[in-house]
């Protein structure tokens, strides 16, 4: 130990320093200011930070510098302020660590500033080697590989999702499964609050909607059929048809060329080939809102169209923390930390442990 | 479902006798005028927790979903907690002031519709409402320091017996900032883990959540600030005061000025 008049040495006065309240303070200070000025450039500037959530920071950032330095400067001064304040806890706890016998009594105190080192590190970890993706389109039965993470792929087994008779939506039930090299690795009913979490992913649904996969229509002598793109239909031992794509919203230009051109149900059409024995009877786009072309008439196949086809999609999150469980070992410690904080609290007032001034 | 207007005037009426009880107090500075508030003053949380209590289970959940019941909430948790302070350390005319901030938010409440409506489906987990509990129970410590901040200054400078002498308010000032910060770290815990599941990411870049940082990180501050010799007293009543400010900015300002995923209509 250091004898009162030598004085300190230089290691000793940085470690000093490097623990001081006042630099905790400072710091702490320097990022509040910081980020409360950001937090209202954040606000009044939605075209730079709208996708903010979309991304984890550590991709957001540099597209985000390149579009706007000025309005996003604040976010890595904060967090260097809030790193240099965690590297100042952590020598706080290292000191207290190293008196731990005379100064076990702030157990509580300490607990919490393991913990806030727990969440700065594992905040920095995820925002820099994770990812966020999505929402992916999914509707039952899809298989897709998870992106960034080779030889995953996530199905979606099915989707109910749970509405009430108010039409308003209650639950998305998405029956999904995680494969890894042809291998289940996770299944789970995945609904609202309920995502399926394995190592570090979080797969969780964000919405839903409808789609108009093909039509259903009435076929004079064998009742209601449903065309959508693939569809193959049987007419009678000599004939079929052949559906090779469904168009909800299309349009035909003056060569002949037909487009697409939207998603909504406006101007529906199907290209069809009938195939007899002998080959391709007639080939072409039967547009639902104009008469039946006159090549399938004559081959006797009536069709009136009834009502469009829909399939439900779900629309999944796939998201990627890796410091997810220490962010969470982080808050459990911040959390006992202030119980035990509480006891000492009332435990060292009631003794009378800390003098009044 | 809708909570009575009557019941509800019936209870601003409760907390208005006690405030005008305490009024009384500190001009006639007779006990038993405090005690008489004090009474009102258990008498009103228990109407208060009776019709918190029918609510919640009205409604299946803790509504505390729109403006009127947050501020329905807050004024029952700040009510409580003055009646903590109130019988661990005798502070009668502090009551005024605080049962005077108590009034103001339960005076926003009264002219708001009561209805609950229903439950968003992301909003339907124990998360939310530990969340929630926790949040405004936090906010009504702050609000209690806010209040023995601002006496602690008037006492600095009247020096009167009716107030509870300056070693006492920093007391009851640090126990409220301590506790406040403990319960809001509760509340904290509990809205990543939640935000973790509902959105797959435990902290989210919205001005709600960056300011609950921020009031996060002043209270904790606040708790190292009282080791600093010269800032114990004045200065941790002033920054009592500018961090009830920074609260109210996060509870009111955010939710009324600005848009956010936390609304308040």
């Amino acid at each position: 130990m250091l004898s009162g008049n030598r004085p300190k040495p230089f290691i000793l006065k940085l470690w000093t320093f490097a623990c001081s309240l006042k630099l905790a303070i400072a710091l702490a200070s320097a990022a509040t200011a910081l980020i409360m000025g950001g937090s209202l450039v954040m606000h009044y500037n939605p075209a730079i930070f709208t996708d903010m959530e979309q991304e984890i920071m550590g991709r957001w950032l540099p597209q985000a510098w390149s579009r706007a330095p000025l309005l996003v400067f604040w976010i890595p001064l904060s967090g260097l302020c809030v790193v240099m304040f965690a590297l100042n806890t952590l020598c706080c706890l290292i000191d207290w660590l190293s008196r731990i016998r005379v100064r076990w009594r702030k157990t509580g105190e300490y607990l919490i500033h393991a913990g806030f080192i727990l969440l700065t590190v594992a905040y920095l970890w995820g925002n820099l080697s994770g990812f966020r993706s999505g929402p992916h389109r999914l509707v039952a039965g899809d298989r897709m590989p998870i992106p960034g993470m080779p030889g995953y792929l996530l199905q979606l087994e099915e989707f109910t999702p749970q509405i009430e008779p108010s039409g308003r939506p209650l639950d998305m039930i998405n029956k999904v499964a995680l494969w890894k090299n042809d291998q289940r690795v996770a299944q789970k009913t995945v609904r609202i609050n309920h995502p399926l979490v394995y190592n570090g992913l979080v797969i969780l649904p964000s919405s839903y909607g409808q789609d108009i996969k093909g039509f259903r229509f009435h076929l004079q002598g064998s009742g209601f059929v449903d065309l959508v793109s693939g569809s193959r239909l049987p007419i009678s031992s000599n004939l079929s048809l052949v559906v090779h794509r469904f168009l909800p919203d299309a349009r035909q230009d003056k060569q002949g060329r037909v487009m697409k051109t939207g998603s909504r149900l406006n101007n529906p059409a199907l290209q069809i080939s009938l195939l007899g024995p002998s080959g391709t009877l007639w080939q072409g786009w039967y547009f639902l809102r104009q008469q039946l072309p006159e090549g399938i008439t004559k081959a006797g196949v009536y069709l009136r169209p009834v009502e469009p086809v829909m399939t439900t999609f779900s629309l999944l999150t796939i998201n990627r923390d890796p410091g997810d469980k220490m962010a969470l070992t982080g808050g459990i410690l911040i959390s006992v930390g202030v119980i035990f904080a509480f006891f000492s609290f009332y435990r060292k007032r009631a003794t009378g442990d800390r003098p009044e001034i | 479902m809708t909570m009575s207007k009557t019941l509800l005037f019936l209870l601003f009426a409760i907390y208005l006798m006690a405030t005008c009880g305490y009024l009384l107090h500190i001009i006639w500075r007779r006990t038993i005028v405090a005690t008489a508030s004090l009474v009102l003053v258990i008498a009103g949380v228990s109407l208060h927790t009776a019709l918190l209590v029918h609510r919640w289970w009205a409604a299946g959940y803790l509504p505390v979903t729109n403006l009127f019941a947050t501020l329905f909430f807050f004024s029952w948790a700040l009510a409580l907690i003055y009646l903590y302070f109130e019988l661990r350390y005798r502070i009668r005319a502090t009551g005024l002031f605080v049962m005077l901030l108590n009034l103001i938010l339960l005076a926003g409440a009264l002219p708001r519709d009561t209805a609950v409506s229903a439950l968003i489906p992301a909003l339907d987990t124990p998360l939310f409402s530990l969340h929630i509990i926790f949040s405004f129970v936090g906010y009504a410590f702050f609000a209690m320091a806010f209040s023995i901040g601002t006496l602690y200054l008037f006492q600095v400078r009247l020096n009167t017996q009716l107030l509870p002498d300056l070693p006492t308010l920093r007391k009851i000032n640090e126990e409220a900032i301590f506790l406040g910060f403990g319960l809001f770290t509760f509340c904290m815990v509990a809205g990543s883990i939640w935000a973790h599941i509902a959105w797959g990411h435990w902290f989210s870049w919205n001005i709600k959540s960056v300011w609950s940082v921020l009031v996060w990180m002043f209270y904790a501050g606040m708790c190292h600030a009282k080791f600093i010799r010269r800032w114990q007293g004045g200065v941790y009543a002033w920054l009592s005061i500018a961090g009830f400010g920074v609260v109210l900015f996060t509870y009111l300002g955010i939710g009324l000025l600005l848009e956010s995923n936390h609304p308040l209509e």
